[in-house]
């Protein structure tokens, strides 16, 4: 017990020892190896140990089927490299061949990367951890029947939909540098999944994510792009990433978040084109971890491959939040990781091709699309009688703390208040209005729609009251906002 | 020194001719050639002046749509940009109605609201298109580095113009097809791409999920122990591992030292047996240790590494040499007995190796042709096109003192063409030859950088750049086609189009038939042939030339000049000079020559002297430039004037046939105002910058937009019956003089037509004038 201090997340990890002799073939950039040199890098950073290690089920093909089309799941299990010929014509349509290619255990692949996001959602729904890893999904490109860019399953849009049964909103961040098409089109029409991307946009694969793209349907603005260019390097990534993710929390207060953690936005990486270090991007997952939400983090993208599991590595010490030494430990690839052996990597010296100017027409831009949310979305307005919570809510945080202090002796989930408060908070307003969304978890009540209706009361008193606080600030230039322009 | 290194991906400037502007690719690979020189493979960039006309008007239209996001935008985007344009598709593009209510619109860049025009033009300087085009170049011709940025709905062009070397571009284009994409994915919406959203479960609803189903715990951090009890327990696992090596045959001969031995049983394999151990022995360290060492002996982990013999490490070596990584096809050539995983494993441990790494220091020397960056110093040797002073003061005005006109002249090309100034360190030549145009230091940097002059309209560039003829050396010259917008002359209106057969429709819809018969666009420059006499003599000699009302009629169809010229000089070779003086006065080079047309307010003075009975309704010449002082004089009335004073031709302007944009424009405005093809006057659409001579010989510089409409003849009926009457003398005598009265002015109506020629009939007849370009 004494191993884990109270501040510390319950870690959940996500890890199969056949993930890294998938191959992708010859001269495919894609290499699930990265995930097996991170295992082993975690285990020699004796980060193992502090976590729950689990190997996730191989997702049957009525999971995968949630999401994707029966034909195309029913596709991916029959191929195989010796009767491909046979399937020509699917081939062509499910876009599987080229960049997506078939290889030996490419449906088991799928599985394990399914399995091990479907599973970490499950696990995240019955609140036994706050944050789950599974480096080996995030394939945050796979369509409904269609692969595209090395992703056949997306096990991101899966675990979403699991954790859609508990929690009325979810937020997904991706900060690969390719957009996360196709968890964004999944939910492009839905208003429960808000997804985030922060990619490079321009003459770049997959081609979409342009400022534009907002959403349609009922989940107009609730797609949020942020179309980079070459060179994003930590200081103007961080500029740009902390203020859109605490105005995304302060307007569509998730009550779960994913973050695909893409590695190829590293410097150096062999299909990216940003300045990113290790520090720069584990600093995404220490920002959204302080959000204290349920999280789920996710793999993705990443060709340089040693950067890619230093990279993983370090942002699983952020989210045990642990320290671990920038001397790489001794391990089975540790030649790799030559000529330094160190965790940390150095920026090049690419012209970062963001204008601090470009980065704030960006974020204002954005800022207006989120003024258009409403508030508490895709929760009824209907009169819900007063109740204890929202005394509790309309009282100061301390008193908050206090009163649910026996309660978190039940439930272990309480201790992330703490550590939150203890942790170097920025004021960048993300902070302040964590106590709205958080209000409903510690009441260890799964029930979302319980959750939803407390959520959407107190705004309505804290608006009602006239309070001085971010959320009914927000509401106001809501009303008078012109049409986007 | 920073400056000077272009690495790859940066985007460059490109000499690939002295004259023309830059080229602007961007670094894709820079390959050492055997001899020592540096290659550099380049994408291209295009600008719009190197786009096929038809293109620029969908990249505008594209423009246009991104600005608003209209469903009709929308529909425009798609029916634009996907289909592939050859000059007949813009076409019928531009008849698509949808499209035809987007006309109406201005078509500008977004973002260019509240941008002065001299900013608008600069930013069209701004503005490249993609292109999947790659070529190789050397990089010597590098000439210094620019940005290229996807443009940004949000950023204003100004940040562009404000920055130096900054480009931008919204589209891709296709060099080879000629095609303009918008190089944008789509979100697709539909139930076959969204997925079906799971609902909150119910109150008392039960999550069928089980976490135990689903995953298998093989490591908790609830388990009692210290770090140092599991750090303990590993090197006790370790210990085993290496005592168990040294118990295993096969292991002793492959590692004979107790060093070799402990290394191999510190491979994370047995660490992580240790902790899973740990785990199903419930975090108990003595059972952990236990089943350490079951009754069976030590437990040995090896993993692929260690379970490799020589022998096959050799032939997986080998096999990686022949086939590359092509693992399904070493494992069948090669290692049959080896599975597909255990040779992944493998070769992720072999890259660990020495042998590995000595590999890549062969590969390391191969790949040393490949550059990631090279030096290139400033290029400083003088551009052939600077004007050294002695022939800045030499050379020049000779040339142009050969004009009745010269002082004048001399004047103009001394200022700079675009910015207009007149004292600059360098000058350099610019544009084609004859016209003479110099640019001063800085207007020339921008020229070779941005493709353009400062200052539109001044000389209209794009006539420059027509003039020009073919282009730089290997390059496509069917991309050089001018463009240039046609405004609305209509009094406050002046919208621009870039199709002439846009700008009829708008005026037949916005303006309706107010206009009267007249279409509002102009010809490039208007001119007519005043023969000379060497010519007068040449249509005399020549069989060629036989059939003056063939080529009267139909102006268009080419004259045969060489057979002319061959025949003439053979008739003449027979003759004296005298008889030759005799047959008419001989010019002095002997080439056809061409006459700027008459002001609109000398015509019109002469109509009205000549034509009353027939006034063609006309909107009056100075709603658009004024009035000509010159024609106002002459609206006392002698009979004719005389046309503007010859000038040497140093200006032939090729002789044109109206394009298809031009016929359409006239058909689109006599069924837009209801009535037939106006039998009379026509004015042409165009737009060339014109320099139009006055009487006195000062040299104005007008640009097209401001040049007088022109006017050509259509025969009706009764002109052709007319001319039928007149003798075929007579007929050319009008046609050379088209001011003058024609002697058998009594035919009731008629004029004659001519090539390059116009003609005015006295008395009642309506006066007609006949120009093309």
């Amino acid at each position: 017990m004494a191993m884990q201090p109270h501040s510390k997340k319950r870690v959940c990890y996500y890890y199969d020892s056949d993930i890294g002799n998938y191959y992708y073939g010859q001269g495919h950039p894609m290499k699930p190896h990265r995930i097996r040199m991170t295992h082993n890098l975690l285990l020699n950073y004796g980060l193992y140990r502090k976590m729950e290690i689990y190997r996730p089920h191989k997702a049957t093909a009525d999971e995968m089927t949630k999401f994707h089309s029966d034909d195309y799941i029913r596709f991916l299990r029959s191929i195989r490299p010796d009767n491909m010929s046979e399937y020509n014509k699917q081939m062509q349509r499910f876009n599987v061949g080229e960049d997506c290619p078939v290889f030996d255990g490419l449906y088991e692949f799928c599985q394990l990367s399914a399995g091990g996001s479907v599973a970490a959602a499950v696990k995240l729904n019955k609140q036994a951890s706050e944050i789950c890893i599974n480096w080996g999904g995030g394939l945050h490109h796979a369509k409904k029947s269609e692969a595209s860019g090395f992703c056949y399953v997306n096990d991101i849009v899966l675990g979403i939909l699991e954790l859609l049964k508990y929690h009325q909103r979810v937020l997904y961040i991706d900060i690969d540098v390719h957009h996360g098409d196709g968890v964004e089109e999944a939910f492009y029409t839905t208003d429960r999944v808000m997804t985030v991307s922060f990619h490079k946009y321009g003459e770049y694969f997959p081609g979409t994510g342009d400022l534009r793209d907002i959403g349609a349907g009922k989940g107009k603005y609730y797609a949020v792009n942020i179309p980079l260019r070459d060179g994003m390097d930590d200081e103007s990534y961080e500029s740009i990433f902390v203020p859109i993710i605490s105005k995304v929390m302060e307007t569509f207060q998730p009550s779960a978040v994913v973050l695909q953690c893409g590695a190829d936005s590293l410097t150096g990486d062999r299909l990216g084109c940003f300045n990113l270090t290790v520090r720069g991007h584990g600093r995404c997952v220490e920002l959204v971890k302080r959000f204290g939400l349920p999280f789920l983090l996710v793999g993705g993208g990443g060709y340089t491959i040693r950067n890619v599991s230093r990279c993983w590595t370090y942002e699983t010490s952020v989210a045990l939040g642990v320290e671990i030494a920038n001397e790489l430990p001794y391990n089975d690839y540790f030649e790799y990781f030559g000529p330094d052996f160190k965790l940390h990597i150095s920026p090049s010296n690419m012209s970062n091709q963001n204008t601090p100017e470009y980065l704030e027409k960006i974020k204002n831009r954005l800022f207006e699309n989120l003024r258009m949310l409403p508030h508490a979305p895709g929760v009824q307005v209907q009169a819900i009688p007063e109740d204890a919570v929202n005394d509790e809510s309309e009282d100061e945080d301390k008193v908050d703390k206090d009163e649910r202090l026996p309660q978190s002796e039940k439930d272990k989930r309480i201790t992330g208040d703490g550590e939150l408060s203890d942790s170097e908070d920025e004021g960048e307003g993300g902070r302040r209005d964590n106590r709205s969304y958080r209000t409903p978890q510690p009441r260890k009540r799964p029930r979302l729609d319980k959750d939803g209706s407390t959520i959407k009361d107190e705004i309505k008193t804290e608006d009602s009251k006239d309070d001085v606080k971010n959320i009914s600030s927000v509401e106001e230039p809501k009303k008078e906002l012109p049409p986007n322009p | 020194m920073a400056a000077n290194m272009y690495r790859v991906g940066d985007c460059v400037y490109f000499e690939t001719s002295s004259t023309s502007p830059y080229q602007i690719r961007r670094i894709e690979e820079l390959n050492k050639t055997p001899s020592g020189n540096v290659e550099a493979k380049v994408m291209c960039f295009y600008r719009r002046r190197d786009l096929p006309n038809p293109l620029i008007q969908l990249a505008d239209k594209h423009q246009m749509a991104q600005s608003e996001d209209s469903p009709i935008a929308m529909k425009l985007k798609k029916i634009c940009l996907k289909t592939p344009v050859g000059e007949e598709q813009a076409a019928q593009a531009v008849l698509d109605p949808a499209l035809a209510a987007m006309e109406e619109e201005s078509s500008e860049l977004p973002g260019t609201d509240g941008l002065a025009p001299k900013q608008r033009h600069q930013a069209k300087h701004r503005e490249l298109f993609l292109s999947r085009h790659v070529e190789t170049l050397p990089a010597t011709h590098i000439r210094g580095k620019c940005t290229v940025t996807l443009l940004n709905e949000t950023e204003s062009l100004l940040s562009y113009l404000n920055k130096d070397d900054a480009f931008f571009y919204c589209l891709v284009f296709d060099p080879s097809q000629k095609t303009l994409l918008a190089d944008k994915g789509e979100i697709r919406v539909g139930s076959r791409y969204q997925t079906e959203v799971t609902n909150l479960l119910k109150d008392g609803e039960e999550d069928v999920r089980n976490s135990e189903e689903l995953e298998t715990l093989v490591w908790t951090p609830e388990h009692g122990l210290t770090d140092r009890q599991i750090d303990q327990f590993l090197v006790v696992s370790r210990s085993v591992g290496t005592f168990a090596r040294a118990l295993d045959c096969s292991s002793s001969v492959k590692q004979p030292s107790l060093h070799m031995s402990a290394a191999a049983a510190s491979r994370d394999i047995t660490l992580f047996h240790a902790m899973d151990t740990l785990h199903k022995s419930g975090y108990s360290i003595e059972s952990a240790l236990s089943s350490l060492v079951p009754a069976s002996g030590p437990v040995l982990c090896r993993d692929e590494m260690e379970e490799w013999s020589a022998s096959e490490a050799n032939l997986f070596e080998e096999a990686l040499d022949k086939y590359g990584k092509d693992f399904a096809d070493i494992r069948q050539d090669f290692l049959p007995w080896k599975t597909l995983k255990n040779l992944v494993e493998y070769y992720y441990m072999w890259k660990t190796t020495d042998r590995y790494v000595q590999q890549k220091r062969v590969k390391a020397v191969e790949a040393e042709s490949k550059l990631k960056q090279v030096y290139i110093p400033n290029y400083n040797k003088p551009n052939p096109a600077l004007i050294t002073s002695n022939s800045s003061s030499g050379k020049a005005p000779a040339v142009l003192n050969g004009g009745t006109n010269g002082t004048a002249t001399v004047t103009a090309a001394q200022l700079c063409a675009s910015c207009q100034v007149t004292n600059s360190n360098q000058w350099y030549t610019w544009g084609p030859q004859h016209l003479q145009y110099r640019l001063c230091g800085t207007c020339w940097q921008y020229w070779k950088k941005y493709g353009g002059l400062k200052t539109a309209g001044v000389f209209g560039e794009t006539e420059v750049e027509a003039a020009k003829g073919p282009r730089g050396e290997g390059e496509d010259t069917a991309l050089s086609v001018s463009h240039r917008p046609h405004r609305c002359t209509v009094l406050n209106c002046a919208k621009e189009f870039k199709l002439r057969a846009h700008l009829a429709r708008h005026v037949a819809t916005a303006h309706g038939s107010g206009e009267g018969a007249r279409p509002v666009m102009k010809t490039r420059a208007a001119f007519y042939l005043r023969a000379s006499p060497f010519t007068r003599l040449a249509r005399r000699l020549t069989r060629a030339l036989r059939r003056p009302r063939h080529y009267a009629r139909s102006p268009f169809s080419p004259i045969n000049l060489t057979q002319v010229k061959h025949e003439c000089s053979a008739a003449m070779a027979g003759l004296g000079a005298a008889e030759l003086r005799a047959a008419g006065a001989a010019g002095a080079d002997g080439s056809l020559m061409y006459e700027r047309v008459l002001s609109r307010a000398e015509i019109e003075a002469r109509r009205a002297e000549a034509a009353p009975a027939q006034p063609l309704k006309r909107r009056a010449y100075d709603d658009i430039n004024g009035l000509d002082t010159t024609g106002g004089a002459r609206e006392g009335g002698e009979c004719a004037a005389p046309p503007p004073a010859k000038r040497p031709n140093k200006h032939p302007a090729p002789m044109q046939r109206p394009s298809r944009e031009q016929y359409a424009a006239m058909c689109a405005r006599a069924q837009a105002t209801g009535q037939p093809l106006p039998a009379h006057v026509f004015t042409h659409v165009n737009g060339k910058p014109t320099n139009i001579s006055g009487r006195g010989g000062r040299r104005h510089v007008i640009s097209w937009m401001d040049a007088p409409d022109d006017l050509y003849f259509r025969a009706n009926e009764t002109a052709k019956m007319a001319r039928r009457s007149l003798s075929c003398g007579e007929l050319r005598r009008g046609a050379r003089a088209p001011w003058r009265a024609l002697r058998g002015g009594a035919v009731a109506g008629g004029g004659a037509g001519g090539a390059a020629g116009g003609k005015a009939l006295g008395g009642a007849a309506p006066l007609q004038l006949v120009i093309l370009d």
